[in-house]
């Protein structure tokens, strides 16, 4: 296994990328979830029809599609010139939000009719309630769901070795090759893999923990 | 005649084609404390929401202190702010302590300062006696001190009337003498309530005036003496029999 040792700092870059595009993908896709999880169950007719198609299409086909989509066909037709990453990171970041909106909108509808109810009698504002009421709550009861996301989406990231983003599969795939050595290879980068997403759960874990209130652990 | 608070114009409400309210005229003066009773699906909470603004009527009109809510379009959040609701089901805030559920409204509705909002809430909180509880999440106390928060909640706001919809209806025994005790309180302090009970003696002992409600309408209404114990409609005649089982 030492020979992998002097490829040790395209892993560690490989790694880096993943990551890199693991947050990018994963903060934006929050972002993006939690707009559309508040347009689809307070918004009107028109917005929950431009969600449902948003969400339909990039939950209903396959990651390496859309990076495909992202990355050749739309540059070829608008004529727009974006390098790999940046189409990565757009197609993780609408990737991510599709799956999130489902995840947030059951965590905003978790927080019940009455608790909105009572604010209207106290006088909060629409905004108000978003703010004080709904958003802290959803934000906790989300975090389980929100959990697996993360490691979906760190996994997934090996998809962006089809438009030659150089992260740790395709690494991988360079270093198997000059080597001829595919077995330990890719037994170690699994490993990599295997790690990492276990030390994400470790700290989502830790997160959970600290911000928990009694009576508010539901998950979905 | 006081001071009317808050008051009712030949309200009716449809939810699709079921007519729940019939045509409700209803007064509250300033300093008194008013029990609806009536059986269930008269139509009781939906006359509440109504009065407490929650949901506009479909027909008739809402006055707070005279003026036409709905006909001057008046802003609604301002004056819900004055008209405290506490709900059948203890209905906090989840994820707020027992003091910040209390403080939520003063510091962003009534936009006191942190401190002058902490002050009060602590105030209030004493009045229903909590403020032991105060650092407790709604999941950690009892049904009955839920709704005492509730009720503190309502309060804190200083509200010129408070509207409660059946706040023991969930509770056993016990924990129901400890709200009724609290809004016992409050009608000594001279706040004005609205409340739905079927708490005969809160009723009775407390209440300036008694409503009887039936099928979207007022049957009855009165001195506690006279709608309790003396009562015109056969409809009355037979609820109360069942109510106070005699
Ligand atoms: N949001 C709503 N949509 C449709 N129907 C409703 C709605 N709210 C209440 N109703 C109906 O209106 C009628 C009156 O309900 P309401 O809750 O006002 O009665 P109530 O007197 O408070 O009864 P209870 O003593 O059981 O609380 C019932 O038939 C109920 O099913
Ligand atoms: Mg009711």
């Amino acid at each position: 296994m030492e020979f992998l040792l002097q490829y040790s700092r395209f892993i560690i870059e490989g790694f880096i990328t993943a990551l890199t595009m693991t947050i990018i993908g994963v903060s934006g896709g929050a972002v993006l979830g939690i707009t559309t999880a508040l347009l689809d169950v307070y918004g009107g007719r028109v917005s929950k029809v431009l969600v449902g198609i948003y969400v339909e299409f990039f939950r209903g086909s396959p990651l390496i599609v859309q990076l495909l989509i992202f990355y050749f066909s739309i540059p070829a037709v608008t004529g727009l010139n974006w390098d790999a990453y940046t189409a990565g990171a757009v197609t993780l970041i609408l990737n991510s939000g599709a799956y999130q909106k489902g995840y947030f909108k059951g965590a905003i509808e978790a927080v019940f009719k009455d608790q909105l109810m009572a604010a209207a009698s106290i006088g909060l504002t629409f905004r108000q309630t978003l703010r004080y009421i709904v958003l802290p709550q959803a934000l906790k009861i989300v975090i389980p769901a929100w959990t697996n996301e993360l490691v979906s989406l760190g996994l997934s990231t090996s998809a962006l070795i089809i438009i030659g983003v150089r992260e740790l599969t395709s690494i991988a795939k360079t270093i198997a090759a000059q080597t001829f050595r595919p077995l330990e290879v890719y037994f170690t980068i699994a490993i990599i893999y295997f790690i990492w997403i276990t030390i994400m759960l470790k700290i989502m874990d830790i997160v959970y923990r600290r911000v928990r209130i009694p009576g508010l652990e539901v998950s979905i | 005649m006081g001071e009317v608070v808050l008051e009712g114009r030949g309200i009716k409400k449809w939810y699709g084609k079921l007519q729940v309210l019939k045509g409700i005229d209803i007064k509250i003066e300033k300093g008194k404390t008013k029990v609806i009773i009536g059986p269930s699906g008269s139509g009781k909470s939906t006359l509440l929401r109504i009065l407490g603004l929650l949901e506009p009527p479909t027909e008739g009109n809402v006055l707070f202190k005279g003026r036409d809510v709905y006909a001057e379009k008046l802003d609604l959040n301002k004056i819900r702010a004055k008209i405290g609701f506490v709900f059948q089901e203890p209905s906090l805030f989840r994820h707020l302590t027992a003091l910040d559920n209390v403080k939520l409204g003063l510091r962003h509705v009534l936009k006191l300062s942190e401190d002058e909002a902490r002050r009060k809430a602590l105030e209030t909180l004493r009045i229903v006696h909590l403020e032991g509880w105060k650092d407790h999440y709604p999941a950690q106390l009892s049904g009955g001190q839920q709704q005492r928060v509730g009720i503190a909640r309502a309060l804190a706001m200083d509200p010129e009337i408070i509207l409660f919809d059946e706040p023991t209806a969930s509770l056993d025994i016990e924990l129901t003498w400890e709200v009724i005790d609290t809004m016992r309180e409050l009608a000594e302090r001279g706040i004005t309530m609205l409340v739905v009970t079927h708490e005969i003696s809160f009723a009775k002992e407390v209440a300036d005036e008694i409503i009887f409600m039936d099928d979207g309408m007022i049957l009855e209404e009165g001195p506690p003496e006279k709608v309790l114990m003396n009562p015109k409609s056969e409809r009355a005649r037979v609820f109360l029999r069942r109510l106070l089982g005699v």
